[in-house]
């Protein structure tokens, strides 16, 4: 099955070379944008720690939040770079 | 566009560079200025008051961080990179060109504090302790340990650099998208229908990517500069 597959996407891949291309960009575009699934994840969870922290300590707000934005821009790192792949792919 | 010689080969990023540094020379110059006049014994008004407080709510929150000898060395350093930063994240508020979309720029301020992280390391730690502590606690592994250090070194600044640049260019490049779909449904179906709805949205997307991740940003540099050169000039 998997045989057939490629062998069509590789005749289609001959006949329309340059549209072949650009459409294969805009799939890898949005499958790059997948990667967005970690930092939501990681992001919430560092969101729901800080949250039980000020539950636990609220007289320490202040410096929480601080430690709380500055690890989740660390954490928002990887999706930054997939949106990075992705718009450079959109421009291709 | 207009049609003026003068700065037309300047890219628009440089433009607004230049018009935000010279704004802020303006500003604190004069503030200087009026510093330098101020009577100890009265308690300063206006302009004075504000950048007093600023400088002193800053010192104050840099000290819990960084202390003693080294706030006076790295303080002035960070206290610039934030005021400027936080300047030219919200400055599309004015109809200019945020100067961070472009990634020459963003790559430059990291490139920055990688100097300072340097100069921090050699000042505080000296090149002996540095070059110890890239080769690693057992002697023997130094040859696989240098390598990865070093790249540890480097992607610092890299990281830093892309992450500034990668939050301003996506709030540049979805506010372009949906302006560009106000202009659609105003050029093919209905002019007012489509100028009202980039009115409509303008405010929320300037809100949302200007404003707020704008100055969120500004802030995480200025933290991770912070943390990053106590790191480096602790011993």
């Amino acid at each position: 099955m998997f045989a057939t597959i490629f062998d069509s996407i590789t005749r289609f891949a001959t006949e329309y070379n340059q549209f072949f291309s650009s459409g294969m960009a805009y799939l890898g575009a949005g499958i790059a944008v997948i990667a967005g699934f970690g930092p939501g994840i990681g992001q919430g969870f560092a969101a729901g720690k800080a949250a039980e922290a000020v539950g636990r300590q609220p007289e320490a707000q202040g410096k929480i939040l601080v430690t709380t934005l500055v690890t989740q821009a660390v954490a928002e790192t990887t999706g930054l770079y997939a949106l990075l792949v992705a718009i450079l792919l959109i421009g291709k | 566009m207009l049609d003026f010689k003068l700065i037309a080969p300047l890219s628009p990023y440089v433009i607004s560079t230049l018009i935000i540094i010279a704004f802020l020379s303006v500003v604190f110059i004069v503030v200087g200025i009026k510093v330098s006049k101020l009577d100890p014994s009265k308690t300063p008004k206006g302009l004075v008051l504000l950048c007093v407080t600023i400088v002193d709510f800053f010192t104050k929150f840099l000290g819990e961080y960084i202390s003693g000898k080294r706030l006076k060395f790295f303080g002035p350093y960070l206290f610039t990179i934030i005021t400027f930063l936080a300047l030219a994240n919200t400055v599309a508020l004015f109809g200019l060109t945020p100067p961070l979309a472009n990634v020459g720029i963003a790559m430059s301020f990291s490139v920055l504090t990688f100097f300072m992280i340097k100069v921090a390391e050699v000042k505080f730690q000296g090149i002996w302790t540095k070059i110890k502590g890239l080769a690693g606690p057992v002697k023997i592994l130094s040859p696989i340990m240098i390598p990865i250090n070093l790249i540890g070194e480097i992607s610092t600044p890299f990281s830093m650099g892309l992450r500034l640049f990668v939050n301003l260019m996506s709030g540049t490049v979805i506010a372009g998208m949906v302006f560009a779909l106000g202009a659609g449904i105003s050029a093919g179906f209905n002019f007012i229908l489509g100028l009202g709805f980039n009115l409509f949205a303008s405010v929320f997307l300037h809100i949302m990517f200007d404003i707020f991740f704008g100055l969120i940003q500004a802030f995480v540099f200025f933290m991770l500069s912070t943390v990053n050169l106590s790191m480096a000039s602790e011993a």
